[in-house]
């Protein structure tokens, strides 16, 4: 079935970047990403370079993977923030009815207001282009839409009794929101918002780079990778701007196919 | 009553694959049903006995697939009289193993295109039809007054705003509407449910169709709103005389509205003739379903006085049989109480026909074979 | 309570007008406060910046603490945070946004002057997006399966996971230095088509945005959710068009949720598109006033984009009114 592809392409990307990830981390590289191999400049890949080179003659992969760490945990720490502060927002509002509520759809309102880049312009300006600054706005933001989506959840399992029930039986209301909740209950709705989350980060992260707040060169990110690259575009070589821009395009697909499908997955489940 | 019958539906069947079970729902298998002129239908049944689908397959409204494959609707409305499922069967090739359709093909989207041409000027026009649930059956984005206005302006010569506008006032006047010109210009929502299966009503006959539909009118509405609309039913026809298929599970509504009466069970009629002849307690030829229906009314009445409802009511045990996996024999064999040893064996192993008892009463079992 | 004629069609055309305005004040309301907790949430986040920007905004720009010190002292500049929220709030209410750090010219003023470039982007970009979308999503409502309405969601899927500042490059090498159009008109050989150029942005724009999967699947799902409704079926047991009975729950209603959701997605991918393209709007400004840390550029741009948003609500929520006037407040 389609979803059960969409989710197989998901977990192979999470793979891939998590892998990369800690091959960059611990600097275990198929080639230096700083050397410069000025016998090959702008390469198409070819041997000893799997992914072409760079305008420097950079070796592409490596440099694609050393990439992944600029924006790796502090997409973590967006997904993280989300999910935190919008579990908290959502248990609140769904255990008082009415006002609670409506304070969280006026937040969720509120931060739609902002298109993210603007808001992200105005934090930088305030304070300084730190990608974990810019991440952590990007969690807060997240979060209305996450505690909507929890006390929703809550609310219906209200009309199940379910949270009576669990009262009646002496539970005590921590142990209820934290493992009946959140984690019986809602943990494929807060996975699946986590991949969202995450590929939003991606997203972010890439733009960011690419308008230059990002890490700066000679770091390799994917963002200034495909900015560096542009020049040599009008030249005719295209490779060094498209081969980040095809790492995160497949990359966001990723983790977009991933979480719809296991949302689709779930659906189809609770349907049946 | 002379003349061709309005609507004769020969053998028809419907069905619908389930991929999940991978099997035929066979909703409809094999119903052949009539109505002369003037005359009013009534089909009974359970959910699920076919009765709904049957009246949407006459007008081509059955969504999911293969839908309708076989049969024929002879229709005789004001155009002279035809075959509405004429041309079609070349869509559908279906293929049977020891007399039951095991397999079809159907060309979806030929027979799509087919039908819609020759429904266009059926629907609304020659054949109308209200439904359940009137409230959510209504277009809530437009008002009551243009929902009948455009039906009027679609199927009768009157084109002009101001003439339709004045029709469909003087129709809801005669579905006994109260403040009509107030309701013409209100919203659906602002509408009781009966006041909605009202201009439901006005709608479906503003059109002055040769046959009407009425798929279950009453269920969703408050129980004395059922009994207006029911009576509203009759002075209609009394008043205008509209041949009519009325379905209903109902058996009271079929009683007080219905010349003739078919029972329906598993998708076929078990039973059919004469109202009084199939739904009087005291005939004795009478389908096993069809005597279960009626012994488990509640009846308020009992010789001509109001007593207390005494004991239990009586209930068919057992469950509606399950139109994938038909069995063998007769479809009610599982529940039925009348089953004696002379016949059983033939009860199980073959599906008795429809015979008839007296004239115009026809019943399905091979007790009465 | 009984009415007649002429009088009652009145009534129920005023009830109905006094319903809707009624939904369209509420929206109002819900606009202004939302307006207001934009405002707060830009004030704060310099409130907390380092380095006082707040001064500078009120008090312009004076060369040192001394000088600004006296020239608050003399403006009757409030001190306290509130007090300055409020002046500000003030300051806006008549149309004065504060003036550039960096050039010294009134922020409003510039806002004014490149904001049509970026409205131009943003609409021209949205319908590139629905031009996309609609077909898709109405070809995919009308066949659920089939091997081209899967290839059809896997497109959608990419295009909305392509990075659009590559596509920028991309859309752009092709243009000028394949088909040889340059956007500026050169003295002595027009280019008979550069007029193109200015269509780039927005089809780049209204492609990449992010948001057309999510646009498609709405538009489908609400098309093929009314297709199921009673009163469909109604419908076309009476012979009725089934289009203009579908037409407004089933597309009206769906779109205009996707162009008032969907806006503050394009405003954001505006501001990289701008920069790709150099094109002079909003974007472009906030860029280089982020940069600059030019407080009254950004604050100023941040609170036009957001009125904007809610503009776009506002208008959403009055068309709900409109069409429907039992639940004006979907």
């Amino acid at each position: 079935m389609a979803d059960l592809a969409a989710v197989g392409y998901g977990l192979l990307v999470v793979a891939l970047v998590v892998i990369s990830y800690t091959l960059g981390a611990v600097a275990w590289l198929p080639d230096d990403p700083a050397r410069m191999d000025m016998a090959r400049l702008n390469a198409a890949p070819g041997p000893g370079h799997p992914l072409g080179t760079d305008f420097l003659g950079r070796d592409i992969l490596s440099r694609l993977i050393v990439g992944i760490q600029a924006y790796f945990l502090p997409g973590l720490l967006a997904v993280a923030t989300s999910l935190a502060l919008g579990a908290a927002l959502g248990v609140v509002a769904g255990y008082r009815d009415g006002r609670a509520e409506a304070l969280v759809t006026y937040l969720s309102n509120l931060v739609d207001s902002f298109p993210r880049l603007v808001l992200i312009l105005l934090v930088i300006a305030a304070f300084k282009a730190d990608i974990y600054y810019v991440m952590l706005v990007v969690g807060i933001t997240g979060a209305p839409a996450i505690a909507s989506l929890i006390a929703a959840k809550i609310q219906f399992l209200r009309t199940k009794s379910f949270i009576e029930a669990a009262h009646v039986l002496g539970l005590s209301t921590g142990v209820i929101v934290a493992k009946h909740i959140l984690w019986y209950n809602c943990a494929p709705l807060l996975i699946i918002q986590a991949t969202l989350g995450m590929a939003e980060a991606i997203l972010v992260e890439t733009s960011l780079s690419y308008l230059g707040f990002g890490v700066q060169e000679p770091t390799p990110s994917w963002g200034n990778m495909v900015q560096a690259g542009a020049n040599y575009f009008f030249q005719g070589k295209f490779w060094p701007s498209t081969a980040p821009a095809l790492a995160i395009l497949g990359t966001i697909l990723g983790f977009h196919l991933l979480g719809d499908g296991l949302n689709n997955i779930l659906e189809n489940k609770s349907a049946s | 009553m002379t003349g061709a019958p309005v609507l004769a539906i020969q053998d028809l069947r419907t069905y619908f694959y389930s991929r999940a079970k991978q099997a035929f729902v066979r909703s409809v298998d094999g119903v052949s049903l009539s109505i002369a002129r003037g005359e009013t239908l009534g089909v009974v049944g359970e959910s699920g006995s076919g009765k709904s689908v049957t009246a949407l397959s006459v007008l081509g409204l059955v969504g999911g697939s293969p839908g309708v494959i076989t049969g024929a609707i002879e229709f005789s409305g004001g155009n002279g009289r035809r075959n509405l499922l004429q041309d079609l069967g070349r869509y559908v090739t279906v293929t049977e193993r020891d007399g039951r359709i095991v397999a079809v093909a159907k060309d979806e989207p030929g027979w799509r295109a087919q039908l819609e041409r020759s429904m266009a000027r059926v629907r609304g026009n020659e054949i109308a039809m209200i439904f359940q649930n009137p409230k959510s059956s209504l277009n809530p984005f437009l008002t009551v007054g243009q929902q009948i206005t455009e039906a009027i302006r679609l199927h009768t010569p009157v084109k002009d705003p101001k003439e339709a506008k004045d029709r469909a006032i003087e129709w809801l006047e005669r579905v006994r509407m109260d403040s009509p010109r107030l309701r013409f210009d209100q919203y659906p929502d602002g509408l009781s449910g009966g006041m909605c299966q009202r201009a439901m009503i006005a709608m479906a006959l503003a059109c002055e169709p040769s046959l009407l539909m009425a798929d279950e009118p009453t269920t969703g509405l408050d129980a004395t709103i059922q009994s207006r609309i029911v009576a509203l039913l009759a002075e209609l026809k009394s008043e205008l005389g509209v041949t009519t298929l009325l379905i209903t599970h109902d058996i009271r509504v079929v009683s007080r509205l219905a010349d003739t009466v078919a029972v329906m069970y598993g998708g076929t009629v078990v039973e059919q003739g004469p109202a009084r002849d199939v739904l009087a307690p005291s005939v004795p030829a009478k389908h096993p379903y069809t005597a279960a229906l009626l012994a488990s009314l509640p009846s308020a009445q009992k010789n001509g006085r109001p007593h207390a409802i005494e004991g239990r009511l009586s209930v068919i045990r057992g469950e509606v049989v399950d139109t994938m996996d038909v069995p063998r024999g007769c479809r009610f064999y599982a529940r039925c109480e009348r089953v004696t040893d002379a016949i059983r064996a033939r009860c199980m192993s073959q599906e008795p026909a429809l015979a008839t008892v007296t004239t115009g009463h026809r019943i399905r079992c091979h007790l009465h074979a | 309570m009984v009415h007649s004629g002429h009088g009652a069609k009145v009534t129920t055309k005023l009830a109905a007008f006094r319903r809707v305005g009624v939904m369209v004040v509420r929206e109002l309301a819900l606009t202004a406060l939302l307006l207001l907790g934009v405002s707060l949430v830009v004030f704060v986040i310099l409130h907390l910046s380092p380095g006082d920007p707040f001064s500078v905004l009120l008090e312009g720009q004076a060369p040192g603490q001394a000088a600004r010190a006296s020239v608050r002292e003399a403006l009757g500049v409030p001190t306290t945070w509130y007090g300055r929220y409020l002046a500000w709030l003030g300051h806006m209410a008549h149309g004065n946004l504060g003036t550039s750090i960096r050039t010294g010219v009134p922020v409003a003023g510039e806002i004014v002057r490149a904001g049509p470039n970026t409205l131009y982007l943003t609409l021209g970009s949205l319908l590139v997006t629905l031009l996309l979308a609609v077909p898709i999503a109405l070809y995919s409502a009308a066949r659920r399966t089939g091997a081209l309405a899967r290839a059809l969601t896997l497109a959608v899927y990419l295009i909305s996971a392509v990075p659009v500042f590559w596509l920028g490059y991309v859309v752009i090498y092709l243009f000028i230095h394949r088909l040889g159009l340059f956007p500026l008109l050169s003295a002595t050989e027009p280019q008979r088509h550069s007029w193109l150029y200015v269509l780039l942005p927005i089809i780049v724009l209204g492609v990449a945005n992010g948001t057309v999967s999510e646009v498609t699947r709405h538009l489908r799902e609400e098309l093929g959710r009314v297709m199921t409704e009673d009163y469909i079926r109604t419908a076309r047991a009476k012979g009725a068009p089934v289009w203009r009975h579908a037409f407004k729950e089933g597309f009206l209603l769906p779109m205009t949720e996707m162009i008032a959701a969907k806006m503050p997605f394009v405003l954001g991918g505006a501001v990289i598109v701008e920069q790709v393209f150099n094109w002079p709007g909003l974007g472009r400004m906030a860029l280089q006033a982020a940069q600059d840390r030019d407080f009254p550029v950004i604050m100023g741009i941040a609170m036009v984009a957001a009125a904007f948003v809610r503009l776009a609500s506002l208008l959403r929520g009055v068309i709900y009114a409109g069409v429907n006037p039992r639940t004006a407040t979907e």
